[in-house]
């Protein structure tokens, strides 16, 4: 084979050209056959989304420029992108949605009650800073029975749905803390790779955080991580566009002077690093020159772990046996960056652990739609076939990307759930915490 | 550099995931990618073998082994002159062993044609059909009702009825208003097949449905009993109303096409291949006449896929694996491999919308060798590792033979065969 032309993954690449143009014209792409109809998790759960074929390319021939849209129902979109996945002909139903949602906001569809609640729940950042500091008041306050009851009366915040913890530490403290003691630069072998936690990582799971960095290093990369933002995806998804705009703005500032320096970005969280490859610019229209240079050198964790395995890269030897049986559900939101499987295929490395695919389209919860009182119930619908398979599983634990996911299939199913990476470190034997070392110290 | 699998297969049409199967099933390393989900999902869930030959005949193909061994008397560069009858046979009954290990059996043999209603009243020659439709058989005049719901907009069981009739088949056709629809917004042919799979809702339509049995000796549906359950679901209704029971398949989505999907994608990865969805393959790279790599279309860049032998099974012009331009010129969309086509607009087309010698543009394909790679002009190959399969083949006219799932799935298991032997 032809081993000269590869460039290894942590090169930064120049923008490949593959801008798609406005979402709305594939609308004209639509050749009716229904496959998103029957793809679609939500519609087949409610009768208040038609599906995407409806909502999309239907109501889209409506909907124009400064004109007040057509219908209501496409705020019941979850946006999973299910249906631009199965689409034979490219039409991207889900973006399509998106924009009509927050040509809705613009327009004053939606009254202050409801904007007020979707963007405390769009706004992890904020309520991290805001909670972090006095966590342990924070997650009492927040379980509540009278304060979540006050919450969905007042706010529209579902009573059932739950909530996550918020960490006594930060992912940055701790990486401030360890660098005390040593830089990452000694513990890499001088190839540097910028880490995006996103807000869960920070906020809610540095466990996740740590054993990206720890694997990271473990192939040799020294791990920088500077200041950076919200991704601004909750907000994109609750059609606050214009805040959104601030936040990739603000990242892109933050970033990419490590990417001119020669620096890929990559990210645990499916959902960021699909917000700065490919949502961000195509539904903001954002696309200037350091908007695409830096998409084109985002990744996600296991993308780039795989990338060095298809280099010869990837530290593989000596992995520990994990003698587990476990469900993974590949996030609806990590199947939209089109790159197959690849936790699965990682995960294959590890000996003597077993991977029961989830097929489930959707866990439900789609970031924050699973929080709100109306679509609390619907959110559950969709994941049951998940919930009943990791149920069935009689495993200790379920494996997700995503971390509304992983919190939801908990919620659902009264089991820990983890990131993949989080067993690949154990493999690695690194010091893992959390559901799985638990787990660890018993088998 | 680290291979990522044996075979790439492009396309998950019934040639593509019949291919992927049937590596998988040999040992092979296998991953299917494709667009979307496609083919299938519009497709009838029947194996059409031969239904017309010649294509222009009056009279439907009565037995498929005769009129292939004719077509390949006549046609030697037709796939199914390459394949043989006893690989077309092969390739068949390897689809039933697996539907039928399923829980799901296809019926028929090259023997013997079925003669199958349409969702407009036709009579529609087959060769497999799923247990599902077979009562629907019209070699036999039965007194037929045909049974629609006044909530399903893309089935007209009055059309199809009178039509059935003027065809010598006495029928009626009665559409249901069942209460536990009407509360629905929307309906559609897959949330109807999960519905029928509910005791409850087969109970409403076996008493709204009973006082129109009368003389019917048989009775008709839409193709929605049941998405994973069919066979049990259409055993209960025969139980339950006293007539044997049959589906018609009609507009997409169609739910008979959907369970086949299932079926090829549930063993592929049983058998330890992949299958991609959202993948649209946008360029290739070659040295030596080689292909070294494809690249699928992702978020912010391109995906590579390396592998030892890629097996292109995009379809013709309706799978989207040939296209046209302003300019006439008729093209493979990832390889831009030569194409048996006419490349002058006005050569795209005859006069008249039905002619009965078909439109050349719908004849454009690749020839390929004895090893089913692509060739050149010279009936060189074009590459030493890319092979074809299915429609996209050229010399043969799938539609109007009503041969297209027969090409796809014998040309599929053969370059199967061949790639992991």
């Amino acid at each position: 084979m032809d081993t000269d032309k590869v460039i290894p993954i942590w090169e930064v690449r120049q923008p490949e050209g593959v801008h798609r143009g406005p979402v709305e014209l594939t609308l004209d792409q639509c050749i009716k056959c229904n496959i998103c109809t029957t793809a679609c998790p939500v519609s087949p759960v409610t009768d208040l989304f038609p599906g995407p074929k409806y909502e999309g390319p239907q109501a889209g021939r409506f909907r124009q420029q400064k004109q007040p849209s057509p219908d209501y129902s496409v705020d019941y979109c979850s946006g999973c992108r299910v249906c631009n996945m199965v689409c034979p002909t490219g039409v991207r139903i889900a973006e399509i949605n998106a924009r009509a949602r927050a040509q809705m906001v613009e327009t004053g569809k939606f009254n202050g009650r409801t904007r007020l609640r979707n963007n405390l729940l769009a706004r992890p950042e904020t309520l991290g800073k805001l909670a972090r500091p006095v966590a342990p008041l924070a997650n009492t306050l927040l379980n509540v029975k009278v304060g979540r009851w006050l919450a969905e009366k007042t706010l529209g915040i579902a009573q059932k749905a739950s909530l996550p913890r918020f960490s006594g530490e930060t992912f940055s403290s701790w990486v401030k803390k360890r660098e005390r003691k040593a830089r990452s630069e000694e513990r890499g072998a001088g190839r540097k790779v910028v880490y995006f936690h996103g807000c869960s990582t920070q906020y809610y799971e540095p466990r996740v955080g740590k054993a990206a960095v720890q694997l990271l290093e473990a192939n040799g990369f020294e791990v920088i991580v500077p200041p950076q933002n919200c991704c601004g995806l909750p907000l994109l998804s609750n059609g606050e566009f214009a805040a959104a705009r601030k936040y990739h703005a603000s990242n892109i500032r933050h970033l990419i002077g490590y990417v001119q320096a020669g620096y890929v970005i990559v990210g645990t969280s499916t959902s960021c690093t699909l917000t700065l490859k490919e949502e961000a610019p195509e539904l903001l229209d954002y696309y200037d020159d350091e908007a695409r240079l830096l998409a084109a050198n985002t990744y996600d964790f296991n993308e780039f772990l795989l990338g060095l395995w298809d280099s010869g890269e990837l530290k593989t030897e000596g992995l520990r046996p994990i003698p587990l049986r476990l469900v993974y559900h590949p996030p609806c939101q990590y199947r939209a960056h089109r790159i197959g499987r690849p936790a699965v295929e990682l995960l294959e490395l590890i000996p003597e652990l077993q991977i029961i695919e989830s097929q489930v389209a959707c866990c439900g919860v789609a970031g924050t739609y699973g929080y709100k009182r109306e679509k609390y119930q619907i959110a559950m619908d969709v994941g049951r076939p998940l919930f009943d398979l990791v149920k069935e599983s009689g495993g200790p634990l379920a494996v997700c990307d995503s971390e509304t996911c992983r919190w939801q299939i908990s919620h659902a199913t009264g089991l820990p759930s983890v990131h993949p990476i989080e067993l690949l470190a154990a493999a690695y034997g690194l010091a893992v915490e959390g559901p799985l070392a638990d787990v660890m110290r018993e088998t | 550099m680290n291979l990522q699998g044996d075979v790439l297969v492009i396309g998950a049409g019934l040639a593509g995931l019949t291919a992927a199967w049937q590596v998988a099933a040999r040992g092979g390393r296998v991953r299917l990618i494709a667009k979307g989900w496609g083919a299938l999902y519009w497709h009838a869930g029947c194996i059409d073998v031969l239904g017309y030959y010649p294509p222009l005949g009056e009279a439907a193909v009565s037995s498929p082994a005769e009129a292939v061994a004719a077509l390949i008397q006549e046609r030697p560069d037709h796939p199914y002159a390459r394949v043989g009858v006893a690989g077309l046979d092969e390739a068949l009954r390897a689809l039933q062993a697996l539907c039928a290990q399923q829980g799901y059996p296809l019926h028929g043999s090259l023997e013997r044609n079925w003669l199958l209603p349409t969702a407009v009243g036709a009579l529609r020659p087959t060769c497999l059909a799923p247990e599902t439709m077979i009562a629907g058989d019209a070699s036999q005049p039965l007194p037929t009702l045909i049974v629609g719901m006044k909530q399903l907009l893309d089935f007209y069981p009055t059309l199809i009825a009178d039509n059935l009739s003027r065809q010598g088949i006495p029928a009626e056709g009665v559409a249901l208003d069942l209460p536990s629809l009407r509360e629905c917004n929307f309906i559609n042919a897959a949330l109807l097949a999960k519905r029928l799979e509910q005791p409850q809702f087969r109970a409403e339509v076996v008493a709204a449905l009973r006082p129109y049995r009368g003389r019917a000796e048989r009775i008709g549906f839409p193709a929605v009993l049941g998405m994973e359950q069919a066979v049990a679901v259409k055993a209960a209704l025969e139980k339950e109303l006293g007539r044997p029971v049959f589906e018609i398949p009609g507009l997409p989505p169609s739910v008979p096409g959907m369970r086949l999907h299932g079926i090829l994608t549930r063993v592929i990865g049983e058998k330890g291949g992949r299958v991609y969805d959202g993948m649209q393959v946008v360029r290739a790279e070659e040295a030596r006449g080689r292909v070294t790599a494809v690249y699928s279309e992702a978020a912010a860049r391109t995906r590579p896929h390396r592998f030892n032998r890629y097996l292109l099974a995009t379809g013709g012009i309706l799978g989207g694996g040939t296209a046209t331009d302003s300019t006439g010129r008729v093209r493979e969309v990832i390889f831009d491999l030569p194409l048996a086509a006419p490349n002058d607009r006005g050569e795209w087309f005859k006069r008249d919308f039905l002619d009965a010698a078909g439109h050349p543009i719908y004849q454009a394909g690749v020839r390929v060798d004895g090893s089913w790679r692509p060739v050149n002009g010279d009936g060189q190959p074009v590459y030493e590792n890319v092979y074809a399969a299915g429609a996209m083949l050229a010399h043969c006219e799938v539609i109007r033979e009503r041969s297209l799932e027969g090409v796809a799935l014998a040309t599929g298991y053969r370059v199967a065969q061949m790639l992991a032997g």
